[in-house]
């Protein structure tokens, strides 16, 4: 048994590979030794019910929050050295929304790491800016008070963020959580052209219903790793009622997986 | 009211001149670091750092007194005040970190209880056979008096210095005073940060201690910040908005009281900067008093058109008179109230958008509710065009639904 042993290839490949992750507040495991690859390219949800530590996961991985014990490498290199491979879209209400600036604003904060602290911000970074603005439908929105935004359109000013960075990996918390139909739609087309061009995406995602529509991978989490690996098989009813501990009612799964997956050999 | 304008002119003399600069740069700089304090909501921070400084200062004094005989040496002083304003800072984090005490009442224990040492020591001083006691109110209440070219050069230097810290960090700070987790995730730690930006509160307020003393300089820090929010909405230019009224507030005060000597120099450059603030409450636009009232009185008449064009496409009777005076005002009708052209086509417009805002409202009660004025803005200054086109789609035919 090889215990100290090289990285794997599949690791090395990874822009987010964790391993033997545990995140504890007081003495109470979160997330316990996880252990997630995320495939290069592939558009990956965390689901698992409330509490089941997705947040904290993301979180430690990024190097938030500090984790207890576990290996975080990005492209086999540990996470220290490859943080600027990585964006972040944290939580809509993470942020106090009244804070004094405007969207123009907030999107060249996605800028940090580019401009050095001699050098103004030029028509050229604002230019950047207003792209990933565009992408995400808000150009016209750029010299409002992100006070005055709602909450579709405010997550739409985190993912235009996230965008200006052009990072291969965007990890996203709940970026559907509260926002309107519309945005949704327009997040996901986002999402899904930046996969098109190569790129990763990993998303804590609260929806079950659409996690098929959207989503290629999925890592089903409740403190513990309960499953992970292509939707397809994955995403079974036996695994979400291991994820959700029995809580989901019969009808319920039945809507997210169809009857040939739910019981296998009934057809 | 002559000695005033002559030091406003700064021509009342180099050593006057060279403690306005000081003060001001002071001034700018407390304004500044004050505003990034305040978007990171810790401003009460301020508050513990500046009564901490007091046993350090009584301290070193003493100590001081006992080598040479006359305790008042500035930069032992300032060096004494900084180090037990940092045991204090340090205690503050301890407190907040270690047990459930929120940072609001570890702050509250600290700092009386180390302004309780202070004082005492400044008893025991008062019994001691040391010269130069008068002087120590001098940090009490601030003085600008009897300030020595060369204390007043050491501050305006300490001071620039601070300025320029404070400007090679500034995307950091704001970074992590908007959102702390993201800066991160750049790169920044976060500690380091907030830990960098209390110690240059600290050394603003350390050397500030002689210029308004060390209970008033926590005013200089706060008090310019927020007159600035009321001007701005943009974070850089209320960080600079801040130094400019902080350096402002130090001009007049320390001129004020140059130009009369029994006046205290601290009190009235936190009074000057509260004129600021006073003015910037009630005259700013959009946020200040009267702003807000020329706003209420906008929004009145907006809803009262906006109800005399529904009730024009409706062909529903007018009565109000404000309704009509509006319309006439704006052309939509004519003097004998029968509806012109561009009146019909507002009618319409405005028909249009309420059905796109009630299905709006059906769809996404939840955002909605959000939106201040959810029904009255143009839906195009509100929603993004993807969003307004999804709603056009869905909008049932004229008069299928009333």
């Amino acid at each position: 048994m090889n215990v100290t042993g090289k990285i794997s290839d599949t690791v090395a490949a990874s822009p987010l590979a964790i391993q033997g992750l545990t995140v504890s507040y007081d003495h109470r495991p979160v997330v316990y030794s996880v252990d997630f690859v995320v495939r290069p390219g592939s558009m990956t949800a965390i689901v698992g019910p409330n509490g089941a530590g997705k947040s904290s996961l993301l979180k430690a991985a990024l190097g938030v929050t500090r984790r207890l014990t576990g290996d975080v490498r990005v492209f086999g290199r540990p996470l220290e050295q490859m943080t600027e491979h990585i964006a972040y879209v944290p939580q809509r209400n993470s942020v106090d929304w009244d804070f004094p600036a405007t969207v123009i604003d907030v999107v060249t904060m996605g800028l940090f790491r580019q401009l050095r602290w001699w050098q103004l911000t030029r028509r050229r970074h604002t230019d950047q800016a207003m792209e990933s603005l565009t992408r995400v439908g808000m150009e016209a929105f750029a010299e409002r008070q992100i006070g005055e935004l709602s909450g579709g359109q405010q997550q739409r000013v985190f993912l235009a963020r996230a965008l200006v960075q052009q990072a291969e990996l965007t990890i996203l918390d709940e970026p559907f959580a509260g926002v309107d139909a519309a945005t949704e739609k327009a997040i996901v087309e986002v999402l899904k052209q930046l996969r098109a061009e190569g790129r990763t995406l990993l998303c804590v995602h609260h929806d079950l219903s659409t996690v098929r529509d959207y989503f290629d991978e999925v890592l089903l989490l409740n403190v513990r790793r309960v499953a992970a690996g292509p939707v397809d098989r994955v995403f079974s009813a036996e695994n979400l009622q291991a994820t959700y501990g029995g809580r989901l009612n019969p009808v319920q799964l039945e809507r997210l997986v169809p009857a040939a997956l739910a019981t296998p050999g009934a057809t | 009211m002559e000695a005033w304008w002559r030091a406003l002119a700064f021509s009342s003399g180099y050593n006057t001149t060279l403690v306005t600069v000081g003060a001001m740069l002071l001034g700018a700089s407390a304004g500044m670091i004050g505003a990034f304090v305040l978007l990171r909501k810790r401003s009460l921070v301020s508050d513990a750092i500046t009564h901490a400084t007091l046993p350090g200062l009584a301290l070193a004094f003493i100590l001081i007194g006992l080598i040479q005989g006359d305790g008042r040496w500035l930069p032992g002083l300032l060096l004494g005040a900084a180090l037990s304003s940092a045991l204090g800072l340090w205690l503050v984090q301890l407190v907040s970190a270690r047990t459930r005490l929120g940072e609001d009442a570890a702050i509250g224990a600290v700092l009386s209880t180390f302004f309780a040492f202070g004082v005492v020591l400044i008893t025991v001083i008062q019994s001691m056979n040391v010269t130069g006691q008068s002087g120590l109110t001098g940090y009490l209440v601030g003085s600008t008096a009897g300030m020595l070219a060369a204390e007043a050069m050491l501050i305006a230097v300490c001071a620039l210095g601070l300025l320029a810290a404070i400007f090679v960090l500034r995307r950091e700070f704001l970074l992590v005073c908007f959102d702390a987790d993201f800066a991160q995730t750049q790169g920044v730690n976060t500690w380091r940060a907030d830990l960098l930006l209390l110690m240059l509160l600290m050394a603003v307020v350390v050397i500030g201690l002689k210029v308004t003393g060390l209970i008033l300089i926590v005013a200089l820090t706060i008090t310019p910040p927020v007159s600035a929010r009321f001007w701005t909405n943009r974070p850089p230019r209320m960080v600079a908005l801040a130094a400019v009224l902080g350096a402002l507030s130090a001009y007049l005060g320390v001129t004020l009281s140059s130009a009369r000597e029994s006046l205290p120099t601290g009190s009235l450059i936190v009074l000057s900067a509260f004129g600021i603030f006073l003015v910037s409450f009630l005259a700013a636009p959009r946020r200040g008093v009267f702003a807000s009232l020329m706003a209420h009185q906008r929004f009145r008449r907006r809803v009262h058109l906006r109800q005399g064009l529904l009730s024009m496409s409706r062909s529903e009777p007018i009565f109000d008179g404000l309704t009509l005076r509006l319309l006439r005002r704006a052309g939509h009708i004519r003097r004998d109230g029968v509806a012109t052209a561009q009146g019909q086509a507002a009618a319409r417009d405005a028909e249009h958008e309420e059905r796109l805002w009630a299905l709006y409202r059906q769809l996404f009660p939840g955002d909605a509710l959000h939106h201040e004025h959810a029904g009255l803005e143009p839906i195009s200054q509100v929603l993004p065009p993807d969003a307004i086109n999804a709603l056009e789609q869905r909008l049932p035919p004229q008069g299928e639904s009333a």
